[in-house]
C-alpha cells in the first residue's frame, strides 16, 4: 500500500510539476490567467491517442508524443492570436473568454469523439520492480522525461536570451517592451511552450495512468495546475516543483486510501486550491501578494 | 503633539530600501512639502502613512494615535485624505458621483449638516475646485487637469484633518498651476488647522505656499527646512543635478 | 462575414435601446410579458418562459456581482444548485411545503454565501474566479458521491418535487407557474435595480472601477463585496429553488461548470451592467435554445453539443468586440437632467434644473 502511495506520488507529482510551470509561465511573463490550460492537456491526450499506434497515423509513442505536442502548441498559438492578444489588457475579459474557449474545445471534442471515455494506449509496455511492485514503465518514463523537460526549462529560462526576455517580461511588461522585446511574438511563443508542456502532461497521465481521456479532462489539470502554483509560490519555479510533489502525493494518498477514492480524486486539487487561498495566499515560497497599487 | 508624527520609519521591498529611518512631522496649520528625485521614496512614504503598505519598522502617529496597521479605509476615516501621483478617477461615474462615494464613507457622511443633502453637499465641492459644468460628464470624458481637480474634490469630501497631495501639479500647464497654487492657498485659509503635505518634484511650485520642505533622496531625509534655505542648500542641489528644478 | 452581420444587427439594437432610459425599457418588457400569455399558449411554451424569468434572475443576480461590483464568480451554480438541493433535502426529510422550504433554503444559502464570502473575497481577480469556480465542483462531486447515495441520491438526484400549484388542473398549472415566476423576477428586478441606482450602487461602481481609490475615499471596500456577494446568492438561490419546483427535480448538473457558465453568457447576450440586460438576454436565450436551434435549424440530437458551443462561441464574439462592455452608469434621474446634449449647453442648464428639483440621485 505505502508502496503505492509513494511511487503514484512520485510519477503525478512530476508530470504535474511540467504542467504546473506551463501555467505559471503564461501567467508570469504574460499576466494571463489562462483557463484554457487544461483543454491543452486534455487536446495533448486525444491528438496521441489519434496519432498513435492504435490510432489513425499507428505512429510509434515518441513519436505521436511530438507530433500531438506540435499541433497543442500550434493550436494555442492561433488561440492566443486570436482570442487573447485582443484583450490581454483586461483581465476579466481573460477569465471569461479563456473559460468560453475551454468550454467550446470541450463542445468540439464531444461533437468529434463522442461523449464517454476514449481509450488513450500505454506509452510503452512492460512493467518494472520498483521497491517490490510492479510498475508500468509508461509510468516510470513518463515521470523521467517529464523532470528531464522540466529541468530543460529551467535551463531555457535561466540561461538564453528567449529566456531572458521572458524574464524581463514578467518583471515589468513596459520595461520590456522599451528594452525593445515584441512581446506580443514572446507572449505566443510563451503560450505556445506552456501548452505544449500541457499536452504532454496530459499524453503521460491519459497514457500511463488513467488509461483514457474525456472531454471533460480539463477542469482537474486547471485546478490542479492552479492549486501548485499558488502552493508553491507565484512566481517561483522551485515552489511549483515542490508544490507538484505535495499535491501530487495528496492525490494518492486519496486515491489509495479512501474509499470510493477514485471518484472524489478529483476533488482534492479544488479542495486544495480553496484552502490555500483562504488560509495563506502567498503560498510556501511566493512573494508576497502585496495588494495594493 | 504634533497632528503627524513618524518616526524612524523604514520600508524595504526585496533588496531595496525604498524608505531608510525617516523621521518627520507636521502640525496644524503647517503646509509642509516633501521634495526629492524620482525614486526618492517620497510616493512610498504616502503609501506607508495612508495605509496602503505597512512599514518594516518604525511608528506613525496621527493626532497621537498609532497608525501603524491600520487599514487605508480606516485612516481615511479617521481624518488623513490623499490624491494620487496618477489619478485615480472612478471612470464609469458622473463627475459628481466620484465625490458622492467619499460622502458615503462614514466620515463624509457624518460630516454632512443635517440640512444638505449628498448632493448638495457634492456640488458644493466641486464649485470649491471649479467642477460643478462637468458635474455629470462620467469621468472617463474629462480631461487631465480636471481629474486632477476632482481628485482633489474628493479627497476635500472627507473633510480631512491632514491632507496629502501626490504630486498635484503633474502634467499641469502654468496656467493650471498657478490656479491650483490659488486653490490650495484658499483651501488652507478656509480651515487653518488642516495640515497639508504636499509630494513634489518641482520645487519652484511648492515654495510659494509652503512652510516647510523636507528633502528626500534615495529614502532618507538629508534636508529639512523653509524654502529659501533649501533651494540653497549644496546637498539638495547635487542631489538635483541634472534634474529640473 | 457572419460575425459582421451579427455585430451590425447587435449594435443597431443596442443603439436603439440605450436612447430608451433603462427603466421605461424594462417597463415595456415586463407589460409585454405579462399580456403575452393572452394570445393563447400551450403548456410546452409557458413552461419554457417561466424557466426563463427563473434564469433572468439568476443571471440578475450575477450582473450585480460581477457588473456592478466587478467581482468576477465563476461559480455561480453553487448557489443555484445549492438552493435547488436544500428545498429538495427539507422536503424529502421534513415534508414541508414550497413556501416554507424555499425561504428556509434561500436564507442557508445566503449564509453560506456570507461566510465563504469573507475568505474569499480578499483575493484578486483570477484568483476569485478559480476559487469561485471551485466551490460547485467540489459540492457537486461530494452530492454525487456514491457512499453518500442514500442522502443525496447520488447522480439521479432528487426527484418528485412538489408543483407550485398542484390544486389546478395540469393546463392551469402551467399558466399559474408563468405567472409566478413573472412576479419574483419583478421583485426581484425592482430590488435589484434599487440596489443598483442608489448611492450604494454608487459605491459599488467605484469599487469596480478602482477599489485602491475607493478605500482612499473611505469605503470599507470588503464589507460592500460581501454584501454585493450575498445579496447575488440570495437571488441565485431564489432562482434555483424556484427552477428546482418547477422541474420537480434537483440533480448535480445544476451545481456543474455549465450552470455556472449560463450567466455568463445570458448576461453577455443581454448586456453587462444593465437592469434590462439579464432579462433581455434570458428571453434570447431560450429562443435561440429552444427555437432557434431546435425547430428552425434543427440540430440532430447527435450534434447537441453544438449548442453549448455556438453559445459560448457568441460570447467570445461579443467580447472581443465589446470587451467588458458595460453600459454607463447611469441613474433614471440623471438620464431625466440630460435634456441638453451639447457640452457647452451643458453647464448652466443643469445648475438651472439642480437648483429647481435640488436633487440629482
Amino acid at each position: 500500500m505505502i508502496e503505492a502511495i509513494i511511487i503514484d506520488g512520485l510519477v503525478t507529482g512530476a508530470v504535474f510539476a511540467l504542467l504546473a510551470v506551463g501555467f505559471t509561465l503564461i501567467y508570469g511573463v504574460a499576466g494571463v490567467t489562462n483557463l484554457a490550460h487544461g483543454s491543452f492537456f486534455m487536446l495533448g491526450a486525444y491528438m496521441f491517442s489519434v496519432f498513435g499506434p492504435h490510432g489513425f497515423l499507428k505512429l510509434e509513442a515518441i513519436q505521436a508524443l511530438i507530433l500531438a505536442t506540435i499541433f497543442v502548441a500550434i493550436i494555442a498559438s492561433i488561440f492566443y492570436r486570436l482570442s487573447i492578444n485582443p484583450i490581454i489588457d483586461d483581465a476579466v475579459a481573460v477569465l471569461v473568454v479563456t473559460v468560453s474557449v475551454a468550454i467550446i474545445f470541450q463542445q468540439i471534442v464531444l461533437l468529434v469523439f463522442g461523449p464517454g471515455f476514449f481509450v488513450v494506449p500505454p506509452f510503452t509496455s512492460g512493467s518494472t520492480a520498483i521497491l517490490g511492485l510492479m510498475t508500468p514503465n509508461s509510468r516510470l518514463v513518463s515521470a523521467v522525461i517529464s523532470m528531464a523537460l522540466f529541468i530543460s526549462l529551467w535551463i531555457f529560462i535561466s540561461r538564453t536570451k528567449i529566456g531572458a526576455a521572458m524574464r524581463a517580461a514578467s518583471q515589468d511588461r513596459e520595461v520590456a517592451m522599451l528594452m525593445g522585446i515584441n512581446t506580443e511574438r514572446l507572449y505566443m511563443l510563451t503560450m505556445a511552450i506552456s501548452a505544449a508542456l500541457a499536452g504532454i502532461a496530459g499524453i503521460f497521465i491519459a497514457s500511463s495512468t488513467t488509461g483514457v481521456a474525456a472531454a471533460s479532462m480539463w477542469l482537474s489539470p486547471l485546478a490542479m495546475s492552479f492549486a501548485i502554483v499558488i502552493l508553491g509560490g507565484l512566481g517561483s519555479i522551485k515552489g511549483t516543483l515542490i508544490g507538484a510533489f505535495i499535491i501530487g502525493y495528496a492525490e494518492s494518498a486519496v486515491a489509495n486510501l479512501v474509499p470510493e477514492g477514485g471518484a472524489i480524486v478529483s476533488v482534492v486539487p479544488f479542495l486544495v486550491m480553496v484552502l490555500i487561498l483562504v488560509i495563506r495566499p502567498k503560498g510556501l515560497f511566493g512573494k508576497r501578494i502585496e495588494m495594493e497599487e | 503633539m504634533h497632528l503627524l508624527e513618524v518616526e524612524n520609519l523604514t520600508k524595504r521591498f526585496g533588496g531595496l530600501t525604498a524608505v531608510n529611518n525617516v523621521n518627520f512631522h507636521v502640525d496644524e496649520g503647517e503646509i509642509v512639502g516633501i521634495i526629492g528625485p524620482n525614486g526618492a521614496g517620497k510616493t512610498t512614504l504616502f503609501h506607508l502613512i495612508s495605509g496602503f503598505l505597512k512599514p518594516d519598522s518604525g511608528n506613525m502617529k496621527f493626532k497621537g494615535e498609532n497608525i501603524v496597521g491600520v487599514p487605508p479605509h480606516e485612516i481615511a476615516n479617521k481624518g488623513i485624505a490623499r490624491t494620487f501621483q496618477v489619478v485615480r478617477p472612478f471612470r464609469h461615474l458622473p463627475v459628481i458621483a466620484n465625490v458622492m462615494v467619499a460622502l458615503k464613507s462614514p466620515r463624509g457622511s457624518k460630516k454632512i449638516e443635517w440640512i444638505k443633502t449628498f448632493e448638495r453637499k457634492a456640488v458644493d465641492m466641486l464649485e470649491n475646485v471649479g467642477l460643478t459644468e462637468l458635474m455629470l460628464e462620467p469621468a472617463e470624458n474629462v480631461g487631465h487637469g480636471d481629474l486632477k481637480r476632482l481628485e482633489m474634490a474628493r479627497a476635500l469630501a472627507l473633510e480631512p484633518d491632514l491632507l496629502m497631495l501626490d504630486e498635484p501639479f503633474g502634467g499641469l500647464n502654468p496656467l493650471e498651476t498657478d490656479f491650483l497654487t490659488k486653490s490650495i492657498q484658499r483651501i488652507h485659509l478656509d480651515h487653518p488647522t488642516r495640515g497639508i503635505v504636499i509630494v513634489e518634484h518641482k520645487l519652484y511650485a511648492l515654495m510659494k505656499i509652503v512652510n516647510r520642505v523636507i528633502v528626500l533622496h534615495q529614502g532618507e531625509k538629508i534636508a529639512e527646512g523653509k524654502p529659501e534655505e533649501i533651494a540653497k542648500n549644496k546637498k539638495v542641489i547635487e542631489v538635483y543635478m541634472g534634474k529640473a528644478m | 462575414m457572419v460575425t459582421t452581420y451579427l455585430t451590425r444587427i447587435y449594435s443597431s439594437f443596442t443603439a436603439h435601446v440605450f436612447d430608451i432610459p433603462p427603466r421605461m425599457l424594462a417597463l415595456l418588457l415586463f407589460s409585454f410579458l405579462v399580456v403575452l400569455p393572452i394570445g393563447g399558449l400551450n403548456q410546452y411554451v409557458l413552461g419554457i418562459l417561466a424557466s426563463a424569468n427563473v434564469l433572468a434572475i439568476f443571471a440578475a443576480s450575477w450582473d450585480l456581482l460581477v457588473g456592478r461590483t466587478g467581482q468576477i464568480s465563476l461559480g455561480h451554480a453553487l448557489f443555484f444548485g445549492g438552493g435547488a438541493y436544500i428545498t429538495a433535502l427539507l422536503f424529502e426529510n421534513y415534508g414541508l411545503p414550497f413556501w416554507i422550504t424555499i425561504p428556509i433554503a434561500v436564507l442557508i444559502t445566503t449564509l453560506f454565501a456570507l461566510l465563504i464570502g469573507f475568505p474569499c473575497l480578499r483575493v484578486k481577480g483570477p484568483y476569485l474566479a478559480l476559487v469561485t469556480m471551485a466551490f460547485p465542483i467540489i459540492i457537486g462531486s461530494i452530492v454525487g458521491w456514491a457512499p453518500l447515495v442514500d442522502i443525496f441520491h447520488g447522480e439521479i438526484g432528487f426527484r418528485g418535487l412538489p408543483r407550485f400549484f398542484p390544486f389546478l388542473k395540469i393546463q392551469d398549472q402551467a399558466l399559474a407557474e408563468y405567472y409566478l415566476t413573472l412576479l419574483l423576477l419583478f421583485i426581484s428586478s425592482v430590488i435589484l435595480y434599487k440596489i443598483a441606482n442608489s448611492k450604494t450602487g454608487i459605491v459599488l461602481v467605484s469599487i469596480l472601477d478602482d477599489e485602491v481609490a475607493s478605500k482612499a475615499s473611505g469605503i470599507n471596500v470588503t464589507r460592500y463585496k460581501l454584501m454585493a456577494f450575498a445579496i447575488s446568492g440570495l437571488f441565485a438561490s431564489l432562482a434555483g429553488c424556484t427552477q428546482a419546483h418547477l422541474l420537480k427535480l434537483a440533480n448535480p448538473p445544476m451545481l456543474s461548470l455549465s450552470w455556472s457558465f449560463i450567466p455568463v453568457i445570458v448576461t453577455f447576450l443581454g448586456g453587462i451592467g444593465t437592469i434590462y440586460g439579464p432579462l433581455l438576454g434570458a428571453y434570447i436565450y431560450y429562443i435561440l435554445d429552444r427555437y432557434v436551434l431546435t425547430i428552425l435549424v434543427k440540430i440532430p440530437p447527435e450534434f447537441v453539443y453544438a449548442k453549448l458551443l455556438i453559445f459560448t462561441a457568441i460570447v467570445v464574439i461579443l467580447i472581443l468586440k465589446w470587451p467588458r462592455g458595460l453600459a454607463r452608469f447611469t441613474t433614471d434621474k440623471l438620464q431625466d437632467l440630460e435634456e441638453a446634449r451639447d457640452i457647452e449647453e451643458r453647464g448652466p442648464k443643469i445648475w438651472k434644473t439642480y437648483k429647481k428639483k435640488k436633487k440629482i440621485v
